[in-house]
C-alpha cells in the first residue's frame, strides 16, 4: 500500500509539473483527487489492510492529498500569471504610431491679432462698433474735417463708386457714427475693427487691409490717458517691458496728434534691419479728437474731450510673427496659414 | 523735403550734428526719413590745376595738358574736350581711380603721347553738372590737389524731410530754419534781398492787372533787364542738386533756388514774348489753348486761372508756365512773377491736368503771404549778381486785402485739461515765444498771435499741439481714463462670429481672408443666369486692375480662387471658410448705400480624414460640409433646419442643397458643377457651401432651457430596411418617430450600405431606435408594439425590412 502511494506521488507530482495549462490541471485534479481518482480509490481501499498498517497508511496518503492540493493550487497560480502576462504582451501597442486623426483648423492670423486686441480693449470696458465698409463722403472724410480740395486727402488714395460713395480709407468714420448715435450720452468708449481699403499694392502696402479704431469720449479725458491707455495695450500686446515712444504728427481729425513707436522687439531697441537702425517701429497713429470733429458728431468741445487712435492690423501682425511681405495674409496659402495656433 | 545740412547753416547757427538736428526734428514732428548724401566720388579723383596746354601732334582734336595734381611734378594729361583753357581747375582721374561704368583708369599711350590720368565732365563723374561734352570747370578758389568729393561738398549730409500736409511752412529752408530756431534757441538770419535798382521804373514798361482776387490774393512783378542766360555757377548747381532739382540755367535755377529758400514760388516769363506789356491776372476763356512748359496742348475754361497778356494765356498760374514766353538762351528781359494762389483751386487745376508741380505743391498747401515781396527782391538781386541783369526800380505789386496775422486765444488751464498735466502760464509763454508767436497776457488767458508762415494754426488747439511738441511729448505722463463705468463687450454679431470660427476650425476647417473686390470673370464662372442678384456687382470707378474691379456678392469666387492657389501649392486635401461681408446694391449705379450683408463661405476637397493608419478616409464632400454646417447650426441653438434638394447654377444637379431654417433659405451646399471645376483648372471634385451669416444671427439661442434627466431607463431595437435609392433617409426618420407613438426618443442611422447582396437601386439603411416613457419603465411588451407599429408603417413606406 505503501508503496502505492509512494508511486502514485511520484507519478502525480511529475504530472502536475508537466502540465501546461489550466484544462491539464483540472484534469489532473479530478484523476487523483476527484470521487473516482486514484488517490480516493486508494483511501477506499484502506478498509481491506491489517488494522496496525491502517494508521501509517492513511496518514501518508492524507498528507499526500494536501501535498497534491497545495502543488495544484501553486501551478493554477503559475499559469494563470503565466496567462495573464502572455495576454498582456499580446496586447503590446505601438505608442510612438501617430494618433487619431484630430485635425484642428487655424485661425487667420489677422483675426488671432485682432481678437487679442480686442480682448485687451473691451477688457478695459470699450466696445465694439462696426460701420459700413462703403461708406459716404460725408463720413471718411468731411465730418472727420477733411474737405474736398484739401491736401490731407494725398495721405489716402480712395477707392471711388461715385463722387459721393467710396471705400472707406480708414475705420475712423465709425467714430462720427457711433457719436451721432451717442450723444448726448456720456461715456463713449469704443474700438471700431474692420477692413479698410487704399490704392496701394506693394510689399508693404495692399489695397485691402486691416484696422481698429479707438475712440474714449468724456468729461476730462485727457492726452495723457492716451499716453496711459496706448502703453498698456503696448504691455499687454508685446510683452510687460515694452516701451513706447510718441511723435507730433498730423491727422485732420485730431489736435494734438501723434505717431506712436514701440521699442523694436527684433533688437530690443538697439538698431537693427528690421526697424531701420532706429530701435523703433511705428505702430499707430492718434490724437485728442479734434474739437471740429465733436461738434459735427454732436459734442461740445468745451464741455468733453475725447481721444482717438487708429491702428493697422497687418502691421502689427508683421512685428508680432515676423512676416515682411503683407500680401502673404491675402494669398492664403495653405502651409502659411497653418503655421498659426 | 531735402534740406542740404551745409546749405541750411546759411540761416541759423547749428550747434548739432546732422544726425543730433535730424533726432531733434524728428521729435518736434518734422520726421526725418533719412539723412544722405548726393554721391559717393571715386578715389583718387582730385583738383586738378591746368598749367599749360599744347596741341597734339597726332590730331587736331586733342590737346596735351599739363595738369599740377596738387604736389609733385605736373602730369600730362591727353583730352578731346574743347572747352579746357589755363589756370582751369578741372577734376583729374589719377591712375587706379575707377570712374562709375568704367575700368581702372591708367596710364597710357594715346596716339603717340603719354597720359598720366584723365580730366572729367561731370557725366563722367556720375554727376548732372556741367555739359555733356565738356569737361567740367571748377570754381576757381577751390584748393589744387584736394578730393573731388570735398571740393565739391559731395559729403554734405542732406536731411529728407517726410512733411505731414500741415506743415507747408518747411517746405522752404527758412521755414525749417524758423523750427530749428524754436528748438535751439539760434536766431534766424535771412538771405540778401535788395536789388540794386536802375532808374527806369517798372510800371513805364508794365502794367499788372487781377481780374480775380479770390483766386489771386496777390500778384507781384518785377522786371530785370540785359541778362545773359548761361549755366549757374557750379555751387548753385550742387545745391539745386543736393535739393534734388536739375539745374537748368541761371533764370530758371535762380526761381528755383529762391523757391527752395523761402518756400514761395516764382515764375520768369521772357518779357520780350510778353504781348502788350500787360499781365492780366484772370479766369481762362472757353476754348483758350496754353502749350505749357512740357509741350503739352492744355485746352482750357472758367475753372481754371491763368496769367494773360494783351493777346490770351502765357501761364497756368502758379501750376505750370507757357512755352512760348519760356526762358530761352536768347533772353534779355525778364519778367519776374511772385504771387499767391488759391490753394484749392491750384489743387483742382494740377489734379485735373496731371501736373503736380513743386509750385503747386506748395500753393495748395500753403505759402507764407509775408515773404512774397522778399523773395522777389531776392530773386532779383541774384539775377543782377549771376546773370548781369539790371533790375527796374519798383516792385508792381496787386494786394488788395493784406493778410493780417491770426490771433488765438489760449488758455493755460485749458491746455493742462487737454494734456493732463500741469503746465503754468509762464512754460506756455516762454515756448509759444520760441516759436515766434507774440504773446499778450488777457486775464487767465494770452492773446497769441500766429506768425504768418504758420498758416496751419488757428485753434486753441493747434497752439495746444504746438506747446505739446516742443514741451516734449516724452515728459507727458500716462494716466488711465477715470469715469463712469460701461458694459464692455464683444456686442452678440462679434461673439458669434467668433463662435463660428472656434467652431469651424474645431471641424478642422482653415479660416482664409480674401479681397472683398473679384474680377467679373471670377462672377461669370459661376454660371449664375441672367436676373440673378449676384450679377448686379457694384463696379469701382478706378480699381487698380480687372482682376479687382467689382465688389464681391458672393464669398464664393474667394474660396474658389484660394482652392485654385492652393492646388497648384499641390495641396491636395483642402478645408477652408471665410468670414466677410458682401455688397448689394439697392440700384446700380449707386445713388445709395448699399447693403452690406455677412455672409460665411466654406470649401472641402480631397479626402476626409485626410489619409492615415488609424481609420479609413471618404471624400471630404458634401457630407463633410454638411456636418461642419451641422455642427454650426448646433452650436447656435438653431434647430429645425432642413435639407432640401436644390438646383444651383454652379452645383451637381443631384449634389447640392438648399439649407432651411423654418420657411426661411439660410444657403446652400452643393458639389461644384463638373464644368465649373473645369473652368477653374481643378485636379478632382471640390464643395463649395455659403450660409447668411446675418440670419444665423438672428437666430442664434445660445441659452439652452435645461431639460431634467431621464428618470426611467430607455429601450433600445435595431431596424434595418431595404428601401429604393431614391428615398430620402430623412422620410425614414420622420415615419418612425411619427408611428412610435411619443415612446421614441430618438433615432440613429448607423450603417449604410448598397452594393454587393443588395439589388440594383436599393440601399439599405440601419437604425438604432431608442424607447424611452418619462414616467415609468417601458415593458418589453409595450417596446414590441411600438416597434411593431413602426414596422408596418415603414412597409407601407416601400420598406422591406431585413432580420
Ligand atoms: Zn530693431
Amino acid at each position: 500500500m505503501l508503496d502505492q502511494i509512494a508511486q502514485l506521488e511520484e507519478e502525480a507530482l511529475r504530472e502536475i509539473e508537466a502540465a501546461q495549462d489550466m484544462e491539464a490541471l483540472k484534469e489532473l485534479r479530478v484523476r487523483y483527487l476527484g470521487k473516482k481518482g486514484a488517490l480516493t480509490a486508494l483511501l477506499r481501499r484502506m478498509g481491506d489492510l491489517p488494522p496496525e498498517q491502517r494508521p501509517a497508511a492513511g496518514q501518508k496518503a492524507n498528507s499526500l492529498r494536501k501535498k497534491l492540493e497545495e502543488l495544484l493550487r501553486r501551478k493554477e497560480e503559475e499559469l494563470r500569471a503565466a496567462a495573464a502576462a502572455a495576454r498582456i504582451e499580446e496586447e503590446r501597442i505601438d505608442v510612438t504610431l501617430p494618433g487619431a486623426p484630430f485635425k484642428l483648423g487655424r485661425k487667420h492670423p489677422l483675426t488671432l491679432v485682432l481678437e487679442e486686441i480686442t480682448a485687451i480693449f473691451t477688457g478695459l470696458g470699450f466696445q465694439v462698433a462696426r460701420g459700413p465698409e462703403i461708406e459716404s463722403e460725408y463720413y471718411n472724410f468731411e465730418a472727420l474735417n477733411i474737405p474736398a480740395d484739401h491736401p490731407a486727402r494725398d495721405m489716402q488714395d480712395s477707392f471711388y463708386f461715385t463722387p459721393q460713395i467710396l471705400l472707406r480709407t480708414h475705420t475712423s468714420p465709425v467714430q462720427v457714427r457711433t457719436m451721432e448715435k451717442k450723444a448726448p450720452h456720456l461715456p463713449v468708449r469704443i474700438i471700431a475693427p474692420g477692413k479698410v481699403y487704399r490704392r496701394d499694392d506693394d510689399a508693404t502696402h495692399s489695397p485691402m487691409f486691416h484696422q481698429v479704431e479707438g475712440l474714449a469720449v468724456d468729461r476730462g479725458v485727457t492726452f495723457a490717458d492716451l499716453k496711459g491707455t496706448l502703453l498698456l495695450f503696448a504691455r499687454e500686446m508685446f510683452g510687460p517691458d515694452q516701451r513706447i515712444r510718441l511723435r507730433p504728427s498730423f491727422f485732420p481729425f485730431t489736435e494734438p496728434s501723434a505717431e506712436v513707436d514701440i521699442a523694436c522687439i527684433i533688437c530690443r531697441g538697439e538698431g537693427c534691419r528690421v526697424c531701420g537702425h532706429s530701435g523703433w517701429l511705428e505702430i499707430l497713429g492718434c490724437g485728442m479728437v479734434h474739437p471740429r470733429v465733436l461738434e459735427v458728431s454732436g459734442y461740445d468741445p468745451e464741455d468733453v474731450t475725447g481721444f482717438a487712435f487708429g491702428m493697422g492690423v497687418e502691421r502689427i501682425a508683421m512685428i508680432k510673427y515676423g512676416i515682411d511681405d503683407i500680401r502673404l495674409f491675402f494669398a492664403n496659402d495653405l502651409r502659411f496659414l497653418k503655421q498659426f495656433r | 523735403m531735402r534740406i542740404p545740412y551745409s546749405w541750411l547753416k546759411e540761416y541759423i547757427d547749428l550747434g548739432l550734428s546732422p544726425e543730433e538736428l535730424a533726432e531733434q526734428l524728428t521729435h518736434a514732428g518734422i520726421e526725418v526719413d533719412a539723412v544722405e548724401r548726393l554721391a559717393e566720388l571715386p578715389a583718387r579723383v582730385v583738383v586738378g590745376e591746368i598749367v599749360s596746354l599744347a596741341p597734339h601732334p597726332g590730331s587736331s582734336n586733342l590737346s596735351i595738358a599739363a595738369v599740377d595734381p596738387g604736389g609733385g611734378p605736373a602730369l600730362q594729361v591727353v583730352c578731346g574736350a574743347p572747352n579746357i583753357a589755363a589756370g582751369q581747375k578741372v577734376p583729374l582721374a589719377l591712375p587706379g581711380a575707377v570712374l562709375p561704368g568704367r575700368g581702372p583708369i591708367e596710364a597710357a599711350e594715346i596716339r603717340g603721347v603719354r597720359s598720366e590720368g584723365m580730366l572729367c565732365s561731370g557725366e563722367e563723374l556720375g554727376l548732372e553738372l556741367g555739359s555733356p561734352d565738356g569737361i567740367l570747370i571748377l570754381d576757381p578758389d577751390v584748393k589744387t590737389g584736394q578730393p573731388l568729393g570735398e571740393a565739391l561738398g559731395l559729403d554734405d549730409p542732406i536731411l529728407v524731410l517726410d512733411l505731414t500736409p500741415n506743415r507747408a511752412d518747411c517746405l522752404g529752408m527758412l521755414g525749417v530754419a524758423y523750427e530749428v530756431a524754436a528748438l535751439t534757441g539760434a536766431a534766424v538770419k535771412h538771405p540778401p534781398a535788395s536789388p540794386p535798382e536802375g532808374e527806369e521804373p517798372t510800371s513805364e514798361v508794365l502794367q499788372v492787372e487781377v481780374e480775380e482776387p479770390s483766386l489771386c490774393s496777390r500778384y507781384t512783378a518785377r522786371v530785370i533787364d540785359d541778362i545773359a542766360v548761361g549755366p549757374s555757377p557750379l555751387w548753385m548747381q550742387l545745391r539745386l542738386l543736393k535739393a534734388g532739382l536739375r539745374p537748368i540755367s541761371n533764370i530758371v535755377d535762380i526761381t528755383n533756388y529762391v523757391m527752395w529758400e523761402y518756400g514761395q514760388p516764382l515764375h520768369a516769363f521772357d518779357f520780350q514774348l510778353i504781348r502788350g506789356g500787360r499781365i492780366i491776372v484772370r479766369r481762362a476763356r472757353p476754348g483758350e489753348i496754353l502749350v505749357t512748359l512740357d509741350g503739352v496742348e492744355r485746352s482750357l475754361d472758367e475753372e481754371v486761372l491763368v496769367i494773360a497778356d494783351a493777346a490770351g494765356p502765357v501761364a497756368l498760374g502758379g501750376v505750370m508756365g507757357g512755352e512760348s514766353s519760356e526762358i530761352k538762351p536768347s533772353t534779355r528781359r525778364v519778367l519776374l512773377e511772385a504771387a499767391l494762389f488759391n490753394a484749392a483751386n491750384i489743387r483742382r487745376t494740377s489734379r485735373r491736368y496731371g501736373i503736380p508741380s513743386e509750385a503747386s505743391q506748395r500753393f495748395e498747401r500753403g505759402v507764407n503771404p509775408q515773404w512774397v515781396a522778399e523773395a522777389s527782391g531776392r530773386a532779383a538781386l541774384l539775377m543782377a549778381q549771376l546773370a548781369g541783369g539790371k533790375v527796374l526800380r519798383g516792385l508792381l505789386d496787386s494786394n488788395p486785402a493784406p493778410v493780417e496775422p491770426r490771433r488765438v486765444t489760449v488758455r493755460p488751464h485749458r491746455m493742462s485739461e487737454i494734456l493732463g498735466m500741469k503746465i503754468t502760464p509762464e512754460e506756455v509763454r516762454e515756448i509759444l515765444e520760441r516759436l515766434g508767436f507774440a504773446v499778450d497776457p488777457a486775464g487767465r488767458s494770452f492773446e497769441v498771435t500766429v506768425p504768418l508762415r504758420r498758416g496751419d494754426i488757428s485753434l486753441e488747439e493747434d497752439v495746444v499741439e504746438e506747446v505739446a511738441r516742443l514741451y516734449g511729448y516724452e515728459k507727458i505722463p500716462a494716466t488711465l481714463p477715470r469715469g463712469e463705468m460701461q458694459e464692455s463687450r464683444e456686442g452678440l454679431p462679434g461673439r458669434l462670429q467668433g463662435l463660428a470660427r472656434d467652431t469651424l476650425t474645431a471641424c478642422g476647417f482653415n479660416e482664409i481672408i480674401t479681397y472683398s473686390f473679384i474680377s467679373p470673370a471670377e462672377l461669370r464662372s459661376l454660371r449664375l443666369p441672367e436676373g440673378d442678384y449676384r450679377l448686379q456687382a457694384i463696379p469701382l470707378q478706378n480699381p487698380l486692375s480687372e482682376e479687382q474691379s467689382i465688389m464681391r456678392t458672393t464669398l464664393l469666387p474667394g474660396i474658389l480662387k484660394t482652392m485654385q492657389y492652393n492646388f497648384h501649392q499641390r495641396e491636395m486635401n483642402q478645408l477652408l471658410f471665410e468670414i466677410g461681408a458682401v455688397f448689394l446694391p439697392r440700384q446700380l449705379p449707386l445713388a445709395e448705400l448699399p447693403q452690406e450683408k455677412l455672409r460665411l463661405s466654406l470649401g472641402a476637397t480631397g479626402q476626409f480624414p485626410e489619409a492615415n493608419w488609424y481609420s479609413p478616409s471618404q471624400p471630404a464632400g458634401f457630407f463633410v460640409l454638411k456636418g461642419a454646417v451641422e455642427a454650426l447650426l448646433h452650436r447656435f441653438g438653431i434647430a429645425g433646419v432642413r435639407y432640401l434638394p436644390a438646383e444651383l447654377p454652379f452645383a451637381h444637379p443631384t449634389r447640392a442643397a438648399a439649407i432651411m431654417i423654418g420657411e426661411e433659405e439660410a444657403g446652400f451646399i452643393g458639389e461644384l458643377r463638373p464644368e465649373v471645376a473645369e473652368a477653374w483648372d481643378y485636379p478632382q471634385p471640390a464643395t463649395v457651401a455659403e450660409l447668411d451669416l446675418d440670419l444665423l444671427i438672428a437666430k442664434a439661442n445660445l441659452v439652452p432651457r435645461v431639460a431634467p434627466l431621464p428618470r426611467y431607463p430607455a429601450g433600445l431595437r435595431d431596424i434595418a430596411v431595404l428601401v429604393p435609392r431614391s428615398m430620402p433617409a430623412e422620410k425614414l426618420e420622420r415615419c418612425i418617430y411619427e408611428a412610435g407613438g411619443g415612446l421614441v426618443e430618438k433615432v440613429a442611422l448607423f450603417d449604410l450600405y448598397e452594393g454587393a447582396q443588395i439589388p440594383a437601386g436599393k440601399r439599405s439603411l440601419a437604425f438604432t431606435i431608442t424607447f424611452r416613457h418619462p414616467q415609468r419603465t417601458l415593458t418589453e411588451a409595450e417596446i414590441n408594439a411600438a416597434q411593431a407599429d413602426i414596422e408596418a408603417a415603414l412597409a407601407r413606406l416601400g420598406a422591406e425590412l431585413r432580420r
